[in-house]
């Protein structure tokens, strides 16, 4: 009889556990709350440049556990600058828009923005805290028409087992970059720092001179002025970031010939610090997203894998400096079908948990104030707020970013003297 | 087996089970799961015929235009005004692009410019390479989803190379025309089948993987990226890869929230290595809900299986502890019974054999062999009881004892169980009351023999247990039965006797027991007078009651519901006259005043004889004598027959005058008389009794004028005996002659029916028949005398004389044709009684 029992309440307790679960469901693990009937059947579009968006589609699920009706879906658009004005006009808009900071102030992009709520708008209740204050950017009429969902850098991939094994410590400071470059070098590592080097779109030699650029402009609001007006006498102003790519060559942290067999700025990067003998690699955080996915395509990594992290790369003897700067970036499309649900899901996903898990499938930087949930990300959450730089707030504009990247990589190459391409600043196209 | 065995068997049989099940419910799925899945291949190969139907339709447009414009040398504006004039869907445009500058017109203007239709592909990577594009009719050459350059829309293709004439040249130019139709539309059309699978989607991707459309749950841009970001990436997926765009068939994989799914492919015809996909949620094909029911039932039943064989085993295993120990109770009570039985028995056979010997050596000495021989019959009648208790108690217990219900007259069991108790009383000098009280109904339909022998055991243990010159009183009283038919008879018997300890009387009714009293042991019994009264009762759905105290004496109560038999007297009701009795008894006077009220008479008591003296006196003297005087024979001042004597000689001699006593009245019946008295009648006053009795005393006016019994009529009987056992033949023989009666023997039944066959009318008056005999057993011997067709063979009376003793063989003597039944050892007194009921009867 007492078995019985036993046997009775454990049925019990099971069927009483399957309810619970079942209750659960109607929760999302996060905690959200939903706002608006759960039942809700509608389609949401999100519009973007991306050819996938998996990490996305991964917070799709996530939605549908509370909103199951909802059909949410990503389209790539092509010629996305050109079509996505006329795609948000068209017959079938979408509702959830890519945008970025770049759009903003080109007159190309007024109809596209002129179509884009408010984020702001505390109705719409999304928690713009959880995310770190440099990357929202104010419009002038203190709208945020776009919200970052991912945010890029500057710095450079550490093998830090390889560090391990040769007994060397991570370098904090310029002084001990050059210090480490010798000891891997007297070990046989003839570029014991690489990066892309044969385009300068993505090259390395702007990866190391922008940041420091970025901080000479930041200290000095006259130098920026000069150097957004493309005037020509901005150019003394690239000299300590043009010195500081000479310098890693000349003294061989850098090995140009080594560079140049790497064909592009992100697949063979990837696949070259994979092989296991790079102790630095130069890259950008859009190259640091294509790490996850092509570990298992790099048979070297697959037999030898390695712990790794992206770091700030230490141009100063104080440390190295951290570009924030938000990547993509979603705008809600005001005249949008199901604009509630629409705005139910910014408000979903514009969280602390949603944006870390989205940046953690893509492997990007996460644009919220926590970066230590991704540990390859998590040397940029340690640097000091001082040596935090944010070129949109600070006001750098695109043309700039040209003149310095052209210059570095000339200058890199040995094209160009550091006189030279300083004189020629504002020339570059 | 031990129960853990059992149990760990039975578990192992549901275990078994339940896998046999399981393994059986996913057979049945799986086949069912595999014609869901073949019916979802079949509909996405039916869905592939549509898709490629609507393809070809619309490549079709496509081919004509370009067929015509070719054949025109247009130029492109030409060829644009043409298109707009033959299209006719609304949504739908038209893109002719050249194909050095992937530039050219659109049917429809720019979104963003009204006035504009200029179209450039420079910027969408579909027509950097046109390979793809066959000769006009040859294929389906559908791009895939693209974004519109003019309107921004998500759009498919259907292309065709084209030759235009450039008007600045001269020279023929190669263009591309696209019929350019937005998903949005076609995805409206281009639906999987809803009544068939609610959530089914479709897509369609080219050799590489790439979604030529997509549906909602693809996700990626390529379908082999898909499959791999949410499915094990290993290296089979490449041959899956292949197969898929190369043949029909399906798998299963996993999207992108983890659940399992079907995804069936098949090849598009008309279009080589583009592929067609459906895809929808495993659970879609419902399969498993009946199964886990299933399972669920079959396990919850084999669960209360489980439990209810396991209670009932428990259940059984408790049975047969208990049997068990009833049975060593049983096989130790056996051991008991025997040893008593072995003490019981050869205690009087010890008295019996003994004293036989000191007879036999004393034979001149008659007073000596007289005494012997007295404490024989004692010993043997000892023995006797014993034997019968035995059987009886055997009987009940083995619950072979059938009641043999007969109607009776309780008159005469009662004053058979008077008589029955008078020796004893007399012998002890115990003071003795039998009360009746409204004893209407005479005769009632009951086994008598049995009835018998409750009140003769009690009553019998109450005079045993009496010691000398203390009471004992009965009460008997009729009273109304709730069962209809029936009468309720309650029978007190109550004494002054030894009494019973609290701890004996809870053993009391057990066989055997018997009170540890040094006053007992002196006393015979064999233990089994209460055991068999109890179950008689119990078997006549009676109860009885017992209140005792040590020394101060025990109260019997029984209380039987008995049939009322359909005989009974006709109204009994006397002349009116005035009656007086007179005893010390109140409870007495009061019934037996009711009894004679309901007679009809007046009846005036008396408390003593000085009082009855003075009422007898007084009615004398005013000549209002009493029709008649009943006097108790014991009363403490003067007794019956003194006040007999008195009322004679002081005031009347004609008085009809009636003694009673409870006592036994031969001791007294002599000096009643000489005293005057005019009949005598015994306790208890039954109505019949004392209705009978007055109507002799006033008919005739001496009952005692009587004679006494000495069996004359019985002399010159000729009786048969059927017995084959020479002993038994000698002493019926020998009892038989010694009130004159003359028999003859027949050694079997056989020898017993010739002989009647034989024998002339009225040769033999009666025949007593032995039951197992040797030939022919008296059964089949009356069986064949009744069957005799002489009147007079076939009708003589029967009697059983046999050992076979219970209340069955009584009734397999009746009826096989027999007319009584006495059971050996013969009593000669019951003998002589049956002999003069079958005389009775023949009068009648």
């Amino acid at each position: 009889m007492k078995k019985l029992s036993c046997m009775i309440s454990a049925i019990f307790m099971a069927v009483s556990l399957t309810a619970c679960g079942s209750k659960m469901n109607e929760e999302s693990d996060s905690g959200f709350e939903p706002h608006l009937d759960t039942n809700t059947s509608c389609s949401i579009t999100v519009a973007g440049s991306y050819d996938n968006f998996e990490a996305l589609e991964a917070e799709f699920d996530r939605f549908n556990e509370v909103y199951p009706n909802v059909r949410l879906s990503y389209v790539k658009l092509d010629d996305y600058n050109n079509t996505i004005s006329m795609a948000l006009q068209g017959n079938d808009p979408p509702n959830i828009f890519f945008s970025n900071a770049g759009m903003k102030g080109n007159t190309k992009y007024d109809q596209m923005f002129a179509l884009a709520e408010d984020l702001s708008d505390p109705e719409l209740s999304l928690n713009l805290d959880c995310i770190r204050s440099g990357l929202i950017n104010h419009d002038k009429d203190d709208q945020v028409v776009m919200i970052p969902v991912f945010s890029r850098t500057y710095g450079m991939l550490v093998n830090n087992d390889l560090f391990k094994k040769e007994g060397l410590s991570v370098p904090s400071t310029w002084t001990e970059l050059l210090t480490v470059c010798e000891a891997f070098h007297s070990k046989g590592y003839t570029s014991p720092m690489m990066g892309y080097s044969l385009k300068s779109s993505g090259c390395f030699m702007n990866t190391v001179a922008y940041p420091a650029f970025a901080a000479t402009l930041a200290s000095n609001p006259e130098a920026l002025e000069l150097a957004n007006a493309l005037d020509p006498a901005a150019g003394e102003y690239m000299r300590p970031a043009l010195n500081t790519v000479e310098q890693l060559i000349r003294n061989g942290c850098i090995d140009l010939n080594a560079c140049d067999e790497i064909e592009d700025n992100y697949t063979q990067v990837i696949l070259r610090f994979f092989e296991g003998d790079v102790p630095m690699m130069i890259c950008t955080g859009d190259t640091v997203s294509g790490t996850k996915k092509r570990e298992s395509q790099s048979e070297a990594f697959t037999n030898e894998p390695f712990e790794y992290t992206f770091s700030p790369i230490p141009l100063t003897d104080d440390g190295g400096y951290f570009i924030d700067s938000p990547s993509i970036e979603f705008s809600v499309n005001k005249n949008c079908d199901n604009p509630d649900m629409t705005n139910e899901f910014m408000r979903f996903l514009i969280t602390k948990e949603e944006l870390n898990n989205m940046a953690s499938l893509k492997r990007l930087m996460t644009p919220t104030t926590d970066l230590s949930f991704d540990s390859v990300y998590a040397p940029f959450g340690q640097i000091p707020s001082d040596r935090i730089i944010s070129p949109e707030m600070l006001g750098i504009t695109d043309p700039l970013t040209v003149q310095m990247r052209v210059a570095a990589f000339q200058v890199g190459k040995g094209e160009l003297s550091i006189d030279e391409a300083a004189a020629m600043y504002g020339s570059y196209e | 087996m031990k129960k853990t065995m059992v149990i760990i068997v039975n578990v192992f049989i549901m275990i078994a089970m339940l896998i046999f099940v399981v393994l059986y419910s996913n057979t049945q799925s799986q086949n069912t799961a595999q014609r869901q899945i073949e019916h979802f291949e079949n509909t996405t190969i039916a869905m592939e015929r549509v898709t490629e139907n609507y393809l070809e339709g619309e490549q079709r447009i496509c081919d004509v235009w370009a067929r015509y414009i070719n054949s025109r040398n247009m130029t492109i504006d030409e060829a644009v005004s043409f298109i707009r004039i033959s299209h006719v869907l609304p949504n739908a445009s038209a893109h002719i692009v050249f194909l050095d500058s992937l530039s050219g017109l659109s049917s429809k203007a720019r979104q963003d410019a009204p006035d504009d239709y200029s179209v450039s592909y420079a910027r969408v990577s579909l027509l950097e390479d046109v390979r793809w594009i066959s000769d006009i009719g040859s294929s389906i050459n559908i791009s895939r989803a693209y974004t519109n350059p003019v309107n921004g829309e998500q759009s498919l293709a259907f292309c065709n190379l084209i030759t235009l004439f450039d008007p600045d040249t001269d020279v023929p130019k190669d263009a591309i025309l696209l019929r350019v139709l937005p998903i949005s539309e076609l995805e409206q059309k281009w639906i999987f089948p809803q009544e068939e699978y609610e959530n089914a989607e479709l897509s369609m991707i080219d050799a590489d993987g790439n979604y030529i459309i997509k549906d909602h749950s693809f996700k990626n841009s390529n379908f082999f990226e898909f499959y791999r970001s949410y499915n094990s990436g290993d290296t089979a997926a490449q041959e899956l890869f292949e197969k898929i765009t190369s043949s029909t068939g399906s798998f299963s994989m996993y999207n992108s929230r983890g659940e399992k799914c079907i995804l069936a492919y098949t090849p598009i015809a008309s279009k080589a290595e583009w592929v067609l996909l459906s895809f929808m949620p495993m659970n879609e094909l419902n399969v498993n809900t009946e199964n886990w029911m299933l399972v669920g039932i079959v396990s919850v039943g084999l669960l209360i299986l489980f439990v209810f064989d396991l209670t009932v085993m428990l259940y059984f295993n408790q049975k047969l502890h208990a049997a068990a120990r009833e049975a060593a109770f049983a096989n130790q009570a056996k051991t008991d019974f025997l040893s008593t039985m072995s003490h019981d028995i050869r205690t009087p056979m010890n008295a019996i054999i003994g004293l036989t010997t000191i007879a036999k050596k004393n034979l001149d000495d008659t007073e000596s062999v007289r005494e012997n021989l007295q404490k024989i019959t004692l010993a043997s009648n000892h023995l006797l009881t014993l034997i019968n208790d035995i059987l009886d108690i055997s009987k009940v217990e083995s619950g072979k004892l059938i009641l043999s219900p007969q109607t009776f007259s309780i008159v005469e069991a009662v004053e058979n169980l008077v008589n029955i108790s008078q020796p004893m009383i007399k012998e002890k000098n115990i003071e003795f009351h039998f009360r009746i009280s409204r004893m209407e109904k005479e005769y009632l339909y009951a086994d008598q023999l049995r009835l018998n022998q409750i009140y003769i055991n009690i009553l019998s243990n109450a005079i045993k247990y009496t010691e000398p010159g203390g009471h004992v009183s009965v009460d008997m009283r009729e009273d109304e039965s709730k069962k209809p038919g029936c009468v309720q008879l309650t029978y007190i018997v109550s004494d002054s006797g030894i009494g019973m300890s609290p701890e004996y009387m809870a053993n009391m009714y057990q066989p055997f027991s018997r009170q540890t009293d040094s006053r007992v042991n002196s006393i015979q019994g064999t233990g089994l007078g209460l055991a068999i009264t109890k179950q008689m009762v119990d078997l006549m759905n009676g109860t009885i009651n017992c209140q005792s105290e040590p020394g101060k004496g025990t109260t019997f109560n029984v209380i039987l519901d008995i049939p009322i038999a359909e005989r009974q007297r006709e109204d009994m009701v006397l002349e009116p006259m005035d009656v007086l009795i007179v005893d010390d008894d109140p409870i007495l006077l009061e019934t037996a005043a009711d009894t004679l009220k309901s007679l009809g008479v007046t009846a005036d008591c008396a408390e003593s004889a000085s009082k009855a003296l003075e009422m007898i006196s007084h009615r004398h003297e005013t000549e209002q004598d009493y029709s008649i005087v009943i006097l108790d024979w014991k009363m403490p001042d003067i007794d019956g027959i003194e006040m007999t004597r008195r009322i004679r000689s002081t005031v009347s001699p004609d008085i009809p005058i009636l003694l009673i006593s409870a006592y036994d009245r031969t001791d007294i019946e002599g000096a009643a008389k000489k005293a005057g008295a005019n009949a005598f009648i015994s306790k208890p006053l039954f109505r019949s009794t004392l209705y009978d009795t007055i109507n002799d005393v006033l008919g005739t006016g001496a009952k005692f004028a009587e004679p006494e019994n000495d069996y004359s009529d019985l002399h010159g009987m000729n009786i048969l005996i059927a017995e084959d056992f020479d002993v038994n033949w000698e002493v019926i023989s020998a009892l038989l002659e010694m009130y004159g009666i003359n028999t003859e023997r027949a050694e079997n039944g056989r020898i017993c029916v010739e002989k009647i066959k034989s024998a002339a009318e009225g040769s033999y008056d009666l025949i007593f028949m032995d039951i197992q005999m040797p030939e022919m057993n008296g059964l089949d011997a009356t069986k064949n005398i009744r069957a005799l067709d002489d009147p007079w063979a076939s009708s003589i009376p029967i009697i059983a004389m046999t050992a076979d003793a219970f209340s069955e063989n009584v009734t397999e003597c009746l009826n096989a044709g027999m007319n009584g039944h006495i059971s050996k050892p013969v009593d000669i007194k019951l003998v002589i009684k049956e002999i003069y009921r079958i005389k009775e009867e023949k009068k009648i």
